[in-house]
């Protein structure tokens, strides 16, 4: 499913069109970034939502929408591209359709991590246990790498995914011995399960924005690297890629990316995996613009499900790991079907 | 395995009393003991029950007036638990220190002649024995009559329910007399402190990371209690409709009721309390901005001595509060 084919030359045409769906998508994840501000379980009127930016008087409504609602929103947003197009990198990387931080055992390398530190310190505040998230994400992902890299082949797309499965078999082995040592650990395993917005504010976001936005802004200088990865391994190198080098740096990117979302909101499914395959069915094969529209769209599915998360259930809210979820697998089921109809 | 045992224990039992509460054939005109229980029946045997197995919290209870069983069981780790510290139980076999889980083998080979419990009468059931416990657990009630005070409106009446029962038991009425004194004194200092300050408002509060849940006075008899005395702790508009313990805001809406004393649950403090405070939105609730915060009893309460000293703590807390923090 990963591009096969040489990137075409792009016409100016073509560049201008993909262009500008791209503007009007970031046009519309503006609007779900507003959106996001105004709506919510306690009613502020929407134009006096906004203007608390404005209007420095302190009211609780102002606190409410500055140091709650935005923090959450800028987190959605970075959380989203961070997945999105970490996704990508790693479907190319893998040369697997289904490659996302799940399949690499990021996610069970965050959770176990959490764990074993409320195990050994104590429960603590989100704002702590998201350094031992990290930790877990980043040391789960170099294991993985490590060990898919030994050996004549290097990191081979299969043997990535299998020292995926096997790290995240341990880690899940991990978590169940101590979860079922400690309440403790259980109490805190159960924010970390489901991947949710709700309360993180400020401080876990400027912990994780640092990481999110340089590995954004690397990555997105990635595309040409991985559009001739795609063209296959000789071909790389015939055109003067090393390509040991290039899948190495790639997969530092894809730690820091998946290691700052996942402290910072705890593992959501379907994004990494999803967005990529939509952008792709936009763009064509340019990992350039697979990559922007990621990093688009990625948010925006983000922030929509978040706000959903926050109006079906009255006075409650639905953590955005299960929305994404819920929607997610049909969705993923359409978009399969339509590009394999496309395919065909 | 269990049934030889438990049928043993009844074999020695009629051994040593030739007679026991579920023998009525054995000439039961001789009657030691009799205690009418929370569930409303008039329980009897002919000696006095000395092998007592009792829920922790009514172990406790019991422990107060000088009547110790010899096996507990706990809903939670003792040594965590906020309403377990401040007593002995070294000596007493532990059964169980998680919800729903008895050891029931081994309390069947501690061959005990009384269970106590918690009478919950919205449930019907006893502590340990209701909707939800494992199967295996409930057995505990085959070994012996379960009896204790029924759970109420007041923590008080749950007491003088112990009390009674632990008279029946041979506790010493003037220990008895003398723990309910010392009881009564704190109550009257707490109506005393309630009453210097008519003006004050309480809300009895449980944070967590994004809901914000408030006790609903009605269905805590400590708040109802701290009602009755004179502290106007307030009512939720909107209890939960499935679980009308608590009113639950989304911690957006967390200002929505401004009490001038803030009371945290205390079975999970300081955490909770740490909670409100990383959450932006508590710099709006003024007596948490104030810093007028501490904590209550949250729905734990079983002896005369952990009552009184709540209630010498509150009434120092009472005291030296702002009744005017909040202006209505």
């Amino acid at each position: 499913m990963t591009a096969t084919a040489v990137v075409p030359p792009a016409s100016m045409a073509r560049s201008s069109v993909r262009a500008g769906v791209l503007l009007a998508a970031t046009g519309g994840l503006v609007l779900l970034a507003l959106l996001s501000l105004t709506l919510g379980s306690r009613d502020v009127a929407p134009f006096e939502a906004l203007r608390v930016f404005t209007d420095p008087t302190p009211s609780a409504d102002a606190t409410v929408i500055r140091e709650m609602r935005l923090p959450r929103t800028l987190i959605a947003i970075g959380v989203g591209a961070a997945l999105a197009v970490s996704g990508a990198i790693l479907q190319s990387l893998a040369r697997n359709p289904l490659a996302d931080a799940g399949v690499f055992g990021i996610n069970a390398g965050a959770a176990a991590a959490v764990v074993v530190s409320a195990f050994v310190f104590g429960s603590m505040p989100v704002s702590g246990s998201v350094w031992f998230a990290f930790l877990g994400a980043g040391a789960t992902t170099v294991a993985v790498y490590v060990i898919a890299a030994v050996g004549r082949e290097g990191a081979t797309p299969v043997k990535l995914a299998l020292a995926g499965v096997c790290i995240t078999a341990l880690c899940g082995s991990v978590t169940s011995a101590l979860v079922l040592a400690d309440p403790d650990a259980l109490e805190e395993l159960r924010m970390w399960q489901v991947g949710a917005l709700g309360g993180r504010y400020f401080p876990v976001l400027t912990q994780v924005a640092p990481f999110l936005v340089i590995g954004l802004v690397l990555s997105l200088c990635t595309g040409r690297i991985l559009n001739l990865l795609s063209l296959g391994e000789d071909l790389a190198r015939g055109l003067g890629v090393r390509t040991g080098a290039a899948r190495a740096g790639l997969f530092a990117l894809v730690a820091v990316l998946c290691g700052a979302a996942t402290a910072a909101c705890g593992p959501i499914v379907f994004v990494g995996l999803m967005v990529p395959h939509a952008a792709r069915l936009i763009t064509g094969p340019d990992y350039r613009w697979i990559l922007a529209y990621s990093a688009v769209l990625g948010p925006a599915l983000m922030l929509g499900a978040d706000i959903i998360g926050r109006l079906v259930l009255p006075g409650g809210e639905i953590p955005v790991g299960v929305v994404i979820g819920v929607l997610g697998a049909p969705a993923f089921v359409l978009l399969v079907r339509y590009r394999n109809l496309v395919e065909l | 395995m269990r049934r030889p045992l438990f049928a043993a224990t009844a074999a020695a039992a009629l051994l040593l009393s030739g007679c026991s509460a579920s023998d009525s054939d054995a000439g039961g005109d001789e009657v030691a003991w009799s205690y009418t229980s929370g569930d409303g029946e008039t329980y009897t045997a002919a000696e006095i029950p000395t092998r007592i197995i009792a829920e922790a919290s009514s172990a406790k209870a019991l422990m107060e007036f000088g009547i110790e069983p010899i096996g507990i069981w706990a809903s939670n780790p003792i040594e965590e638990d906020v309403s377990l510290q401040g007593v002995d139980f070294s000596g007493i076999e532990v059964l169980g220190e998680e919800w729903g889980k008895i050891d029931v083998a081994a309390a069947a080979e501690l061959q005990p002649d009384l269970i106590v419990g918690d009478w919950w009468p919205v449930e019907e059931a006893y502590s340990g024995l209701e909707a939800g416990v494992e199967e295996e657990s409930k057995k505990l009630a085959e070994l012996a009559p379960v009896v204790g005070p029924a759970q109420s409106d007041s923590v008080v009446t749950l007491i003088e329910g112990y009390a009674e029962l632990a008279e029946t038991l041979g506790a010493d009425p003037d220990q008895i007399a003398e723990s309910r004194t010392a009881f009564d004194a704190a109550v009257a200092d707490f109506q005393a402190a309630t009453a210097e300050k008519p003006g004050l408002t309480a809300l009895a509060v449980s944070p967590y990371d994004t809901s914000y849940a408030i006790a609903v006075p009605e269905h805590a008899p400590e708040l109802l209690d701290f009602q009755q005395w004179g502290l106007n702790v307030i009512d939720p508009e909107t209890p939960d409709p499935d679980f009308p313990y608590w009113e639950t805001l989304s911690m957006e809406n967390a200002d929505k009721y401004q009490p001038d004393l803030l009371l945290f649950d205390d079975r999970w403090h300081p955490g909770n309390e740490d909670t409100l405070a990383a959450a932006p939105i508590s710099s709006s609730i003024t007596a948490f901005a104030a810093g007028q915060t501490t904590t209550w009893p949250g729905y734990w309460l079983h002896t005369y001595s952990d009552y009184a000293s709540e209630l010498t703590r509150l009434a120092g807390v009472i005291r030296s509060a702002d009744e005017n923090l909040v202006q209505e």
